[in-house]
């Protein structure tokens, strides 16, 4: 039997629904295809039309809140922002949006975005990366950067960035403040090099 | 960009020397040019700059030397391994980066020891404070959104982007409420906190192999006191609540304003008071303000610090002038309690029996009580001349207390022996005391360095026979 269109984006934000309340108490590692199938009410196998494996699932979570991110940077950011500051709002809005899913963000995360060579690449983690950086790029090109920066340049961007994801997920801080001067002063950091530039933030306070 | 090698040869200059191992100061000088050269660990926000400067350097070189003085008679093993965790703490000193207006400012000074001023002294003590990097718009965002849930152009009817101050561990920002009222919102660095006790530990774990002599002790808890005020500061909430008290101590009659406290916009990292309009005392300086200005605003301090001193047992130990607001209708606006000392019932009476024993000139009392500051169970303990001098300091802080009428605070006689027995009893090492002495020196050294670049007189004896006629018995 075939379903509806509409049918089938309830079944898809049922299915995201219910897998989010699942890792959330049973953790990634330990939550089953089977376990989301039945408290979204569907067979194993139907599922599977859906997302061919848990961590598709989990990482289609990611990359929507990262979306999601994104929408909020562009809707937040007012056109008065140096490059710092954007990126550091670009940063902080995708951060915002992935909170609800922190506790059992770091597998997922480790699985689907890390930059060691693997046999299986996540598609989603892959398309995530790419939206990612795109976003960036086009930061520094409204910033007034004419050449997009180099592959060793936007490598150290990835670096810092997966850093502060890894931080973050395990940062037990209050509302995770200890990341916020993380992203701070890696973003400084990122700055100073693609600019060259010898401040690295914090000298205006300097006698 | 002056060449390194002035730097070095200033340095070598303007370092202490250590007549019997170091008498040209080239050692020191070695060890400071060979960590300022090193690169920090990067492990925090804060490692962003090193003992680079001059003046942080002469500070550093002043600590260095300090702490040497006490495994000077190691033997060469010991001493080259304590030289090795002493390079290695200065390092991280230096890379506080919240500490890095005070380094600058004591270094300021200290470069110009012997021939320190009055005026330069007077500029260093009342500036010196803890300071945080400064947060761009975007981070000031998310700590509202941490902190309320909404950003600040939500919550308020306009918000500034640019901070208009610096302020302890964070940064203020003018705004107004939808109600209308000016406000002043401070914001603080997330995480600073974290970063305090981390640096604190670490410089303590350094710091641990040099401990040859007594007072190790001594150095641990004046640090673990330190430490104490400068979490203290981070916690908005309590100093909402200092504000509020302070506040209820003084009626419109005394031209003393506490700025109102709006809790719905305040949290433990954002505190948002009344913005009082006004100068600070240098933009009030340069008004070229008469006498009578000038007494009334050194009457108004005056009453509002022994105020607080008496009715709360309080010692206001930031005494940076930025906290202080000249009002145009003549009221004086004391702002930010952050670093409030809080005198503990036995701290409390310590402080008065000292302060009557001098009044009654009970010297047998007087002596008792300099000991115990210093930490000696009886006077008979310390040498006579570490007794003597320490005595002469108290006296001249009890000055004021003892003439009748106008006692001039811009005297600059006055103030320079102040600050000579200061430099007498660092220069001789009387510097073990009671963790509270750092605070109330603070206090009083501030403050009085504050009245003199006012140039103000106030009936002193009288305010405090006043304030002390109000005075609470002790809080438990």
């Amino acid at each position: 039997m075939r379903i509806s269109e509409q049918a089938k984006q309830e079944n898809r934000s049922r299915i995201l629904d219910k897998a989010a309340e699942i890792f959330n108490s049973k953790g990634f590692e330990d939550s089953t295809t089977r376990d989301i199938a039945l408290a979204a009410g569907l067979a194993a196998g139907t599922l599977f039309n859906y997302f061919p494996s848990k961590e598709t699932l989990a990482m289609t979570m990611v990359s929507e809140a990262l979306v999601q991110g994104r929408e909020d940077y562009l809707r937040r950011c007012t056109g008065r922002e140096d490059l710092a500051e954007e990126l550091f709002l670009f940063v902080a809005s995708g951060l915002r949006r992935l909170r609800p899913l922190r506790p059992f963000l770091g597998p997922v995360l480790e699985r689907s975005l890390s930059p060691f060579p693997r046999k299986n690449v996540c598609h989603e983690g892959e398309t995530a990366r790419q939206e990612h950086l795109a976003a960036v790029q086009a930061i520094l090109v409204r910033q007034g950067f004419t050449e997009a920066p180099d592959y060793v340049a936007m490598t150290m961007y990835w670096s810092l960035y997966l850093g502060i994801l890894a931080f973050w997920s395990n940062d037990t801080s209050p509302n995770q403040e200890a990341s916020q001067a993380l992203i701070d002063y890696s973003i400084r950091m990122f700055v100073q090099l693609i600019t060259g530039s010898g401040a690295a933030g914090g000298d205006e306070h300097a006698e | 960009m002056r060449s390194d090698k002035i730097i070095e040869t200033e340095l070598l200059e303007l370092l202490p020397k250590d007549r019997a191992n170091d008498p040209t100061g080239k050692r020191l000088a070695e060890l400071l040019a060979r960590i300022s050269m090193k690169k920090i660990p990067v492990n925090s926000f804060s490692r962003i700059w090193t003992l680079g400067s001059l003046q942080a350097r002469v500070t550093a070189g002043y600590l260095a030397y300090w702490l040497r003085s006490r495994f000077r008679n190691a033997d060469e093993k010991q001493r080259l391994k304590s030289e090795a965790h002493l390079a290695a703490a200065l390092q991280l000193f230096g890379a506080m980066g919240y500490l890095r207006g005070a380094v600058m400012k004591v270094g300021q000074m200290l470069a110009n020891l012997p021939e320190v001023v009055p005026e330069e002294f007077a500029e260093v003590l009342s500036a010196l404070h803890f300071e945080a990097p400064p947060m761009h718009f975007a981070m000031v965002r998310e700590v509202f959104l941490d902190e309320f849930g909404r950003e600040p152009e939500e919550l308020f009817a306009t918000f500034d982007r640019q901070a208009f101050a610096a302020a302890s561990l964070g940064q203020v920002h003018r705004a107004r409420l939808h109600s209308g009222e000016e406000v002043a919102v401070k914001i603080q660095y997330p995480g600073i906190a974290r970063t305090i006790k981390a640096d604190l530990r670490n410089l303590r774990l350094l710091l641990q192999p040099l401990c040859l002599t007594i007072d190790w002790q001594d150095t641990l808890a004046k640090l673990a006191d330190i430490e104490r005020m400068l979490l203290m500061e981070t916690d908005y909430t309590q100093e909402a609540m200092f504000c509020k008290l302070a506040r209820s101590a003084f009626t419109a009659a005394d031209q003393v304003v506490v700025p109102r406290i709006y809790d719905d916009y305040s949290t433990a990292r954002v505190l948002t008071a009344e913005y009082l309009p006004g100068c600070h005392i240098n933009d009030f300086l340069a008004t070229d303000p008469g006498q009578g200005e000038r007494d009334h605003f050194t009457r108004l301090l005056t009453v509002a610090t022994y105020r607080l001193y008496y009715r709360l047992h309080w010692l206001p130990a930031d005494p940076h002038p930025g906290n202080f607001i000249f009002m145009p209708d003549g009221r004086l606006g004391l702002i930010d309690f952050g670093c409030t000392l809080m005198l503990n019932d036995e701290e409390w009476i310590f402080s008065n029996v000292a302060i009557q024993a001098a009044l009654d000139r009970d010297l047998p009392g007087l002596n008792r009580s300099m000991a115990r500051a210093c930490r000696f169970d009886d006077p008979d303990d310390m040498e006579p001349d570490h007794l003597e001098v320490i005595r002469q300091g108290f006296y001249w802080f009890m000055e004021p207390w003892q003439q009748e009428g106008l006692f001039d605070f811009g005297d600059r006689d006055f103030f320079m022996r102040g600050i000579d027995n200061v430099m007498e009893a660092t220069r001789k090492g009387y510097t073990r005391s009671l963790p509270m002495t750092i605070w109330s020196n603070r206090f009083t050294f501030g403050g009085r360095a504050f009245c003199y670049k006012l140039k103000g007189r106030c009936e002193f004896r009288d305010i405090y026979l006043q304030e002390s006629a109000g005075v609470q018995p002790n809080h438990t």
